[in-house]
């Protein structure tokens, strides 16, 4: 069963079509709310948050406006990052090159298309200078406006606008040459 | 609209679906959107980047102990969790009825003691007054004047039925632990229990009724002292008062 069809019975009320959708995506969703919160108990709140709103919102969810997984994920980065303002904590850097992490994206016989296309866009922030991975992190995965990150790293304005636009487009070269 | 004021927009919509724009700027920029195609066009190419960056982190299992706990969120699980709740409920209100009865039991109990001790008190106090109002109409009634310090009253005494009655004003009152009790007094000065007796709180005199088992002949007076609550065999206390027939 196709995750709309299951987002559909969720909707209906179908506690095992959820369950079906937290066995499947439970893993990156808690792998988001990591990467944003660097807490596990902070990261299985978020989880648990992120699937209670799947649970109450699965009616909300349009197919055609984007897959489950995205629209999912979106959820739980929005309340990671709720609950990162909430603990009013200043970001941390991360590297992302833990080699045992980078190990695990390696693509194997029963990765989907999609799923393939994910990791490959995580080599493509890999491949990214230093400077464009800290600006893109900060960003994204810490929830900072461009005007934060140039006093967080203490960098003109202008070259956080740069940088951060350089990232994208390399990223967006490497994405659609997939 | 310039194409260096597009490119202005364009160069700024990788920081626009990155949410890393200040706000004014976004609203700017989404206004462009809204009368620029290529910009849309743009803007989805990025937001598809933006997506797949929601993906990039590798999996990682939650505890399992997360699945458990969210199932507990679910319907099945609060309807299992509901009968004992509501079990625990009808236990409680059954609980606190038993409460509220039992003190409305208690609370009945003691306004009908303190009725029925009331009802007592008017009793005594009703056949003490038809005693005395009998014993005023009696001819061989003997009426002997009470006196003592700041007391005043009569003793009526009709020795053919053994009866007596004191009547006193302004008898002081006395604490929980201590009562008038009254003596017949013989010849020979030993004293006979005849009663024990309160003020009425409300009423400026005390009436107390004397009911002798032996011939009121035998004895030339009666005697009123301060005793221990329950009464003493034999005299203890201050003397009230001493009435010669």
């Amino acid at each position: 069963m196709d995750d709309t069809q299951l987002a559909a019975q969720v909707a209906q009320g179908d506690e095992r079509a959820f369950l079906t959708l937290y066995d499947r995506y439970a893993s990156h969703v808690y792998a988001l709310t990591m990467r944003i919160l660097r807490d596990p108990n902070l990261a299985e709140e978020a989880t648990q948050d992120t699937f209670l709103k799947l649970w109450s919102r699965a009616r909300l969810y349009l197919s055609e406006r984007g897959s489950l997984p995205v629209w999912l994920l979106t959820i739980a980065r929005r309340t990671a990052l709720d609950r990162l303002r909430l603990e009013a904590r200043r970001p941390t850097l991360s590297t992302g090159e833990d080699p045992e992490e980078l190990w695990q994206t390696i693509p194997d016989e029963n990765t989907t298309p999609e799923e393939s296309r994910w990791h490959s866009m995580q080599f493509a922030v890999q491949s990214l200078s230093a400077e464009h991975r800290m600006v893109l992190e900060l960003a994204y995965y810490q929830g900072l406006s461009q005007t934060e990150i140039a006093e967080t790293l203490n960098w003109p304005l202008g070259t956080v606008k740069t940088r951060l636009r350089a990232a994208m487009e390399q990223l967006r070269r490497e994405w659609g040459e997939k | 609209m310039t194409q260096n004021q597009i490119d202005i927009f364009r160069e700024s919509i990788p920081a626009y679906v990155l949410g890393a724009m200040d706000v004014e700027d976004a609203r700017e920029l989404e206004s462009h959107l809204q009368t620029c195609a290529s910009c849309r066009t743009e803007l989805a190419d990025y937001r598809a980047v933006s997506e797949s960056l929601l993906m990039v982190s590798p999996a990682k299992t939650p505890p399992a102990a997360l699945r458990r706990r969210l199932q507990g969120h679910l319907p099945s699980a609060q309807k299992k969790a509901l009968p004992r709740f509501a079990w625990s409920f009808n236990q409680l209100a059954l609980g606190i009825a038993l409460v509220v009865l039992l003190a409305l039991n208690i609370s009945s109990f003691l306004q009908i003691r303190s009725l029925q001790k009331q009802q007592t008190e008017l009793t005594k106090q009703l056949q003490s007054g038809q005693t005395v109002l009998a014993m005023l109409a009696y001819p061989n009634t003997e009426s002997l004047p009470i006196t003592a310090d700041n007391i005043s009253g009569t003793l009526l005494v009709d020795k053919s039925r053994n009866t007596a009655i004191i009547l006193v004003w302004n008898l002081p009152q006395l604490d929980s632990t201590q009562t008038y009790q009254a003596w017949l007094i013989d010849p020979e000065g030993n004293r006979t229990d005849a009663g024990i007796f309160r003020p009425q709180a409300d009423q400026p005199y005390t009436s107390a009724s004397i009911y002798s088992m032996d011939d009121l002949t035998n004895f030339t007076g009666i005697g009123v002292t301060v005793e221990p609550a329950a009464g003493s065999d034999q005299p203890t206390g201050e003397r009230v008062f001493k009435v010669d027939f």
